[in-house]
């Protein structure tokens, strides 16, 4: 690949929002993804595009609510308790059918927690965070292009669906600096014939969310509803590498999976045949995938920096077919590759 | 009033051995309001370098019942304790003439910005408390990024200086006249720099049956790009040239607590900072000049609001 430059996670992912298209940023201080805001404060002026530092998290979620109401690409970004604070407009967001995009560099939890990275936001961005009844389409990168990149597809996905589009990264993949592409690439441009642009010569548009009428939220509801459907339907982006042949198959995302990666070479060069499935998007989770892979595989072996979130969809995906055991750091620490490799060898022998 | 000898033979209540910078101002004003507040006192922060720096769990720098619970709330959790403190009394739990004394300490961005709303509400609501606002002018804590209370031109992370932008293009917030304006019975400003002056002024709102609040302009030397060691020559020449005057609102009537001899012109002050370097460059005389007129202007309304002639 040409054109490569070290970069750091966050400003990757900064950069590829810039060339994604976002007209407009609105950003709050909070370690560990200050290098965004700090980013974009020198470049989007320099783009003619809006910058602003809002005066909280609740601010800038709501400066995001207005710019996506207007129409145009529009994106914050903020780590765990600043998203937690955010969850109401989140809710109101994904209830009017606003696309955005939310990057959340997740860190240690709960509460003030620290500032490393930690996977323990998963239940909030996958089963809601909010109020009410909806999902958010979840991405998770797990390395510096995949800042990048993902980010782009985040964008499209949030104008395609109208919805609300998280990123979710952690400390570690924010601030850790690797070779990577940042394209120019076409902006998939989607008529949003619905935002709200000033109505001369035509019918005004309504953005709402509040139906008070009888059955009206229930309808509104259910047409939220088949959209999650389709989407579903539609978008899984998911990594497997050697699951074929796997009797041992890990599932990880984000930082975890690159882990997994290692330690699937190390078990292979042991005679343990390990593979892994890495869900890219965490919503639409890849239950199909786990599925069909657990026809064959002896255990699944779920890792993540938490206490065990997403272990729990893949249960649901495995359908008890295998049995699936879990490991996990939480609060900033990271799986060690000997840790995974002590207890698969452990799990190994007494499942023959 | 106890002399500054006196003072100097009290217990310190911020103890030594946290990780606040060399020449940090923050820790010299806190120290300093523990010194001259009556005791016992329970003491609120806000999330920022501070809470960050005095409490790496499990060492606490704080030697009295100390609370943190996160950046927009310092105030509203006070003003539960204050609450509890009096419901015990009501409830017969503690001695009715049990006096004990509150004070919250809040970073700019957490007192300006991301608080205001509670500490507006604890004001209004009329809580015996003293919110005092180490006033570092910046997001210290999360690396320098712009705060309301960023003055016009000042370069933080957030707002760079380069050719698009001036560094920060908007005026600070005026939160001294804000919490003026909630009628509570005692607003002050104070600089780290004149120890008589801030300390006189804890003691003063702390004798008050209310809410207070004191704004302590506070150099930060990594945010500010001035010398450790100038910390307090710093904080002193912000307010000879009349940048960050000090000053009273007692009752609601205002009063200079210091009148500089002679008002120097801001140069003097921006020229001691790295986040003005830029603005010394040719080019930005228009700037500059825009700087002095707002301080002038400020200057000549706090001088009526306060009954001085003006100059």
């Amino acid at each position: 690949m040409k054109n490569k430059i070290l970069i750091s996670g966050n400003e990757a992912l900064a950069e590829a929002a810039i060339q994604a298209g976002c007209k407009a940023y609105f950003g709050y201080p909070i370690t560990p993804q200050n290098e965004i805001p700090e980013y974009m404060s020198r470049r989007m002026p320099e783009e003619g595009r809006v910058f602003i530092q809002a005066e909280s998290e609740l601010a800038a979620i709501n400066m995001v609510l207005g710019a996506s109401a207007s129409g145009v690409r529009t994106m914050t970004t903020s780590s765990s308790p600043g998203i937690s604070l955010m969850q109401e407009a989140v809710s109101y967001m994904a209830g009017d059918e606003l696309p955005c995009v939310i990057a959340n560099v997740a860190r240690g939890g709960p509460g003030l927690g620290n500032i490393a990275g930690a996977q323990g936001d998963y239940f909030q961005s996958v089963k809601g965070g909010g109020h009410g009844d909806y999902n958010l389409i979840v991405i998770a990168p797990a390395s510096v292009q995949e800042m990048a990149d993902l980010t782009f597809t985040a964008f499209d996905m949030a104008d395609k669906y109208r919805t609300p589009v998280i990123i979710l990264a952690d400390g570690y993949l924010g601030q850790m600096m690797e070779a990577a592409q940042i394209e120019k690439k076409a902006i998939q441009s989607i008529k949003k014939d619905w935002a709200l642009t000033g109505a001369k010569g035509r019918k005004p548009n309504i953005i709402n969310s509040m139906y008070l009428a009888d059955d009206a939220l229930e309808k509104h509801n259910q047409k939220l509803q088949e959209k999650f459907q389709k989407i579903k339907k539609e978008l899984c982006l998911v990594e497997e590498i050697s699951t074929t042949d796997a009797d041992i198959i890990f599932v990880a995302y984000g930082t975890s999976a690159r882990i997994c990666k290692s330690v699937i070479i190390n078990l292979r060069a042991n005679k343990i045949k390990a593979g892994l499935i890495r869900p890219i998007t965490l919503w639409p989770f890849p239950t199909e995938t786990i599925k069909q892979a657990a026809l064959h595989a002896g255990f699944f072996l779920t890792v993540e920096m938490s206490a065990g979130q997403m272990v729990e969809d893949v249960r649901l995906s495995v359908e008890g077919k295998a049995p699936v055991y879990f490991y996990g750091r939480m609060g900033g620490g990271v799986p060690e590759e000997e840790k995974i490799i002590e207890l698969v060898e452990k799990l190994h022998r007494e499942s023959k | 009033m106890p002399t500054l000898k006196e003072l100097a033979k009290e217990q310190e209540l911020l103890s030594g051995g946290h990780r606040l910078c060399a020449g940090c101002g923050a820790s010299i004003a806190v120290r300093q309001v523990l010194l001259a507040a009556p005791k016992p006192l329970v003491v609120t922060s806000a999330t920022g370098c501070l809470e960050v720096a005095t409490t790496i769990f499990p060492y606490t720098a704080w030697e009295m019942p100390w609370m943190h619970s996160a950046f927009e709330n310092a105030a509203a959790t006070c003003s539960g304790i204050e609450s509890a403190y009096e419901s015990l009394k009501k409830q017969g739990r503690l001695p009715v003439d049990t006096k004990i004394y509150f004070i919250t300490f809040g970073g700019d961005g957490g007192t300006y910005d991301i608080g205001l709303q509670s500490l507006s509400g604890a004001a209004e609501r009329g809580h015996r408390m003293l919110y005092v606002c180490y006033n570092n002018q910046a997001y210290m804590n999360t690396g320098i990024q712009r705060s309301s209370a960023t003055p016009k031109g000042g370069f933080t992370t957030t707002s760079p200086a380069g050719k698009v932008k001036p560094g920060k293009e908007q005026a600070r917030k005026d939160l001294t006249e804000i919490m003026v304006a909630h009628n509570i019975p005692y607003v002050a400003q104070a600089v780290v720099g004149d120890w008589r002056d801030l300390t006189t002024k804890v003691q003063k709102a702390l004798s008050k049956d209310g809410p207070s609040f004191i704004n302590v302009l506070s150099p930060c030397r990594l945010g500010w790009g001035c010398a450790p060691e100038k910390t307090l020559q710093t904080g002193r020449i912000a307010v000879e040239t009349c940048f960050w005057p000090l000053y009273e609102v007692d009752e609601g009537v205002h009063k200079l607590t210091y009148k500089p001899k002679e008002k120097k012109p801001i140069i003097e002050f921006l020229k001691l900072q790295d986040r003005f370097k830029h603005l010394l460059k040719a080019g930005n005389e228009a700037l500059l000049a825009e700087i002095q007129e707002d301080i002038d202007k400020k200057w000549k309304k706090l001088l009526f609001l306060s009954g001085e002639k003006s100059e």
